[in-house]
């Protein structure tokens, strides 16, 4: 029998959920900050409204669903979605309002990407909007990469025994401290140390390469962010293209791979604990399937002689397949160039690459380093067990901060959720191809909108059909999120509806 | 001198109608579309259906026209610029272009001293000017690590950039401000009422 929820759990998410979206419209202050800097009233009064909207939802929620009652795991996990619903339809205000965005699906299209770091984006002459709109896109990701929750734990929770419940339903599950406040606030730390260290790196070169001061730190801010997040908006229409730039290239791609690694593995070199790096079974997994889809790919594109010589190619190759495994989806080629010059070929190393995607509890999405890894040691495991004496024991651990013994339940897990990636992979696939594109680009656009990637072959465009924007929406939130909180709100609405 | 009236008249709405009629025709003219444009120049690189078979435009001598947007990057005797030959090339969204899709544009690599007739670089608050350059298009340049550029040899000034304003419309103002109010409100309302608990009860 399914138990109809009590006016209490209504008031308890209620209460979660405003507090989230009061930590929203603070962060939205930021860019407001920097519109009044570049004078840009009209974006400026944008922001005000914004703000203003959060602070009525945020307060109003509050307001109205007072109580004392702490979240169970039910609540924790639709407090997390459901957040992100509201930050999404929220968030998005400034997008509609600058005129940049074709409809209010378009905005809350882009929102969606920033929030969940995936980077596709619809907005339209994007080479002139304003800074602080530039800034609020960065910003989100930024933001979304660490996970709204977190903002929000970080700033506005007062140790609630019901946080953890919050923290694991956006994804996350990694206690780096034993208080999850504390490890939020550790997250933290670590981004903001590197976003510091990255502002500044990019900053020099962009100085070096020739930009105005004022344009290099925000050009360098912005791209940090979009890296370090593994969002991969840039500021210019032409993406990280724009700088052409071996040494920006070479900065970014450390910031993607570092922003691409699990918090714990932050954590424990930021500790002291430097072997971690060599010995965690998701740095290992990672060079593996980045050095295969690198060969492939390269492989491919020199058969086929599309770049002049071996430095362009690997240059070329290496920069967009790491950006496609991290998750990011920077890129220094045009997007139809991804069908026009690298193939069907190029497209299937990228589009695999996507699908494995970064470490777990890090920025990036996709099915991560740590199931493959997993899932491959379950394969060998199983082999060894076929060709040994039926009364051999053979166990197998893996290494990731601490060595753990694979058992039954630990892959059945792990498979669970990469079958429900592999699905949600296949269906946005379907829907591309039921809309008329082709099955190779529809897969590849598919699998970066779901893997929270971001690169695109060209399908992405304000004219896509609508129903492709709805699916490619649904489909980063689900991947961001990992299925399991947003299937929890699901879970509940089904109880309010027909529950007794 | 009487009689003359009717025709200066006549003349001058003669002359308005004509101006009227040719301004379209004289802003095309002056601005026609790239042969090829950056659309082009990405979407058939190379020969249709076979990625094999060599780079279409490639090393080809072209001529392109479009937007300076950003910034120009001097580095040494050359500089990098970006052109947009996009929707938003003679008007920008601020201006009260309608939405037509994504930018598009070309990086071009020139000589720096022939950037220094550009005097706007096209953004939010800029309306770029428009330059056309000629220039060998790379489809994936060996000097620049596989990039897609022009090399430009040449650059004219086609119109000067410009200042765009975009004021705040007065509803959007009232907007802010009714908003805010009961923003500010609730807020104190929430702040005030936090402690007071109403009693448990179920639906």
């Amino acid at each position: 029998m399914i138990v109809r929820p009590r006016l209490d759990d209504h008031l308890v998410i209620g209460k979660y959920t405003g507090k989230v979206i009061v930590g929203v419209g603070l962060l939205m202050i930021i860019p407001l900050a920097v519109s009044l800097g570049f004078s840009e009233w009209d974006t400026a009064v944008d922001f005000v409204i914004s703000i203003a909207a959060c602070l009525i939802f945020g307060s109003g929620t509050q307001l109205f669903c007072r109580t004392e009652k702490d979240m169970n795991w039910s609540h924790g996990l639709a407090v997390a979605s459901g957040a992100w619903v509201w930050a999404t339809a929220l968030g998005c205000l400034p997008h509609y309002l600058s005129g940049h965005a074709g409809s209010y699906l378009d905005a809350l299209f882009d929102v969606m990407s920033g929030y969940t770091t995936t980077g596709l984006y619809l907005l339209q002459d994007l080479d002139h909007i304003a800074n602080g709109l530039n800034m609020w896109r960065h910003l989100l990701t930024y933001a979304g990469g660490q996970g709204i929750v977190v903002v929000a734990l970080t700033f506005l929770f007062k140790g609630t025994s019901g946080a953890y419940k919050l923290y694991v339903g956006e994804g996350k599950d990694e206690r780096l401290l034993p208080n999850v406040v504390q490890t939020a606030r550790a997250i933290w730390l670590v981004s903001l140390t590197w976003l510091g260290v990255g502002t500044l790196a990019l900053t020099a070169t962009g100085l070096y390469l020739g930009q105005s001061p004022v344009r290099a730190f925000f050009h360098g801010m912005w791209v940090f962010m979009g890296a370090w997040s593994t969002g991969g908006f840039a500021p210019q229409s032409f993406n990280t293209f724009w700088f052409h730039s071996l040494t920006y290239e070479v900065v970014c791609i450390v910031v993607m791979i570092a922003g691409s690694f699990n918090f714990a593995l932050h954590w424990a070199m930021w500790t002291g604990d430097r072997k971690e790096i060599r010995k965690n079974i998701e740095t290992i997994s990672m060079f593996v399937t980045l050095t295969l889809t690198t060969l492939i790919a390269t492989f491919w594109l020199a058969k086929a002689n599309v770049y002049p010589d071996a430095m362009s190619l690997f240059r070329k190759v290496f920069y967009q397949i790491v950006s496609g495994h991290t998750t990011t989806g920077f890129s220094t080629i045009y997007a139809r160039a991804f069908v026009t010059q690298w193939g069907p070929v190029g497209l299937v190393a990228a589009t695999i690459a996507m699908a494995i995607g970064a470490s777990a509890c890090s920025t990036g999405g996709g099915i991560k380093g740590i199931r493959m890894g997993i899932i491959s040691k379950a394969v060998l495991q199983d082999i060894r067990r076929m060709i040994s004496p039926e009364s051999a024991l053979i166990s197998q651990k893996y290494h990731h901060i601490r060595n753990v013994w694979l058992d039954d339940g630990l892959v059945r897990t792990t498979l669970t959720i990469t079958v429900a990636y592999v699905t949600l992979y296949g269906v946005a696939t379907v829907v591309g191809v039921l809309c008329g594109f082709p099955l190779d680009q529809a897969a590849f656009e598919a699998v970066s909108a779901a893997s929270n990637t971001g690169l695109s072959c060209g399908i992405t465009t304000p004219a896509m059909p609508a129903v492709m924007k709805v699916t490619y929406i649904l489909a980063m939130w689900l991947g961001r999120l990992e299925f399991m909180s947003v299937f929890a709100l699901g879970g509940y609405l089904w109880s309010v509806v027909r529950g007794r | 001198m009487m009689e003359r009236i009717p025709r200066m008249f006549a003349a001058l709405a003669l002359g308005t109608a004509l101006l009227a009629a040719a301004a379209p025709a004289f802003a095309q003219d002056v601005f026609p579309p790239n042969k090829p444009d950056s659309t082009e120049l990405i979407n058939h690189m190379n020969v249709p259906g076979d990625i094999t078979k060599g780079l279409f435009w490639n090393g080809k001598t072209i001529t392109f026209h479009g937007e300076a947007i950003g910034e120009v990057m001097v580095r040494g005797d050359y500089a990098w610029i970006h052109l947009n030959d996009d929707a938003y090339m003679l008007e920008n969204v601020e201006e009260g272009a309608e939405l037509q899709g994504y930018n598009s544009g070309m990086a071009v690599w020139i000589p720096a001293a022939l950037t220094k007739q550009i005097d706007t670089y096209g953004d939010y608050q800029h309306e770029g000017s428009i330059v056309e350059v000629q220039g060998v298009f790379n489809g994936a340049c060996k000097e620049h690590g596989g990039d897609m550029d022009i090399h430009a040899t040449a650059l004219q000034m086609l119109r000067p950039g410009h200042v765009v304003v975009d004021p705040v419309p007065p509803w959007k103002a009232a907007l802010a401000v009714g908003l805010s109010a009961l923003a500010v409100l609730l807020f104190w309302l929430e702040r005030k009422y936090r402690h007071v608990i109403r009693p448990n009860r179920g639906v």
